[in-house]
Order: structure tokens, then sequence, then C-alpha cells
């Protein structure tokens, strides 16, 4: 098959990931039907996690691992979950993406990864003690566009 | 959508931070009036702010939105 992500580009994602620090898990969950862009973003984590050891990927389809989907609160198609790796344990971080991860939003997903291998929010002392405190469940929905 | 990211780490127990391609889900963005992007929608509606913000901002809204 036809890279997604050609050498220069490669390149420049290994430039990127020499800060990488601890192992991030990336999950994926595919589905068999009504999912345009599946094939596609699969190749594309298949590709990005294959530039560093610290990274892992793991595939699941929303269907037929539905309970893994519900535990990580997945519910579309294709999804992406960004998490922690400590030793064989995967951390749930929140840290989530629906759709292909394309345009614009690629560079964030490279960003995304050297976050979470840092471990740290990097957020000021005041949200942090918000967000800490927090009673309720929070569910933040960023759309974007590829472009 | 890396801030929405970065807060979610800080209590992924409360904290569900999800970026969502618009065009590959339209029926919900239709739902929540997508207009420009970035777009954050806070607990499905309770609140929201349209283009990218300050961390000290979203922090306003989400205060607002979360009393």
């Amino acid at each position: 098959m036809e890279k997604l992500l050609n050498d220069q580009v490669v390149e420049q994602i290994q430039q990127a990931f020499a800060q990488i620090k601890e192992p991030v898990q990336i999950l994926f969950f595919g589905s068999k039907t009504n999912c345009d862009y599946c094939g596609e973003t699969r190749q594309l984590l298949e590709e990005v996690t294959a530039i560093h050891d610290h990274l892992g990927l793991t595939v699941y389809d929303l269907q037929e691992n539905a309970d893994l989907a519900a535990q990580f609160n997945v519910d579309k198609s294709p999804a992406i979950v960004i998490a922690a790796k400590n030793g064989s344990e995967v951390v749930d971080l929140g840290i989530q993406f629906s759709g292909i991860p394309a345009g614009h939003e690629f560079g964030t997903f490279i960003q995304d990864i050297l976050l979470v291998s840092g471990r740290d929010s990097g957020l000021g002392a005041q949200t942090r003690a918000f967000l800490q405190g927090l009673e309720k469940p929070l569910h933040l929905q960023v759309f974007v566009t590829p472009t | 959508m890396l801030l929405a990211h970065q807060m979610a780490m800080e209590n992924p127990r409360m904290i569900r931070a999800e970026g969502v391609e618009a065009t590959e889900f339209p029926d919900l963005a239709n739902r929540f009036q997508v207009m420009g992007v970035p777009q954050t929608v806070i607990n499905a509606g309770a609140g929201m702010i349209v283009g990218a913000v300050p961390e000290q901002n979203l922090l306003a809204e989400l205060m607002r939105a979360m009393n």
C-alpha cells in the first residue's frame, strides 16, 4: 500500500519525537460499516506509531469491542484514544479524537502524543485547581475541520 | 483542541476531551450549529466557545457553564 506520510514528513515527525519521554498507547476504534475514513485513519496511525519505539497501537472494532469502547467512552468511528502506558497498564487520560487527524489537525495529533508522553498538562495553577476540584463530569467537544 | 486535551489530563476521571472532525460527523456539528472552527462545546451546549482562545478564557467559560 502507498504510504500516507512521505519521507520528508517522517523526518519532521522524527525530529518532533526526539522529545518523547514516557510510553504512549494509541487505541484505534474502527467499524466495518458506515466508516469512510476508518482505513485511512488506521493506516495513518500505523505509520506514525512505527516512527518511535515508545509508541504502541492497538486496533479495536467499535461493535465487537463494545465493552472496551464503553470503558474509554468511545461512541464514534473512527475514534482515536491517546493514552498513557505505565508498564503494562494503559491509563485513559480522557484524550480523544473522532475522525481522521488530517491537515492542520495532524500537527495537533503529533502534539497530543508529545503532551501525553510528557505526563504534564503544562496548565496554570488556577486552571489545574479548578479541573481537579470538579465534582461533575465535563465533556469537551472541540469541532475542527481538516483545512 | 490541544488545550482541551491538556485539561482532560488534569482529571481524566471527570473530564473527557474529544476533538471532532466536523465534516465526518455532520449531524453532531449541525446539532451544535458549528459555524466556525475550532468551536468548543461544553457538556452538550451548557457552554460554548467559537475560535481558538487562551487558557484563561476557556477556564472562565468552564466556570460559568459548570456553575
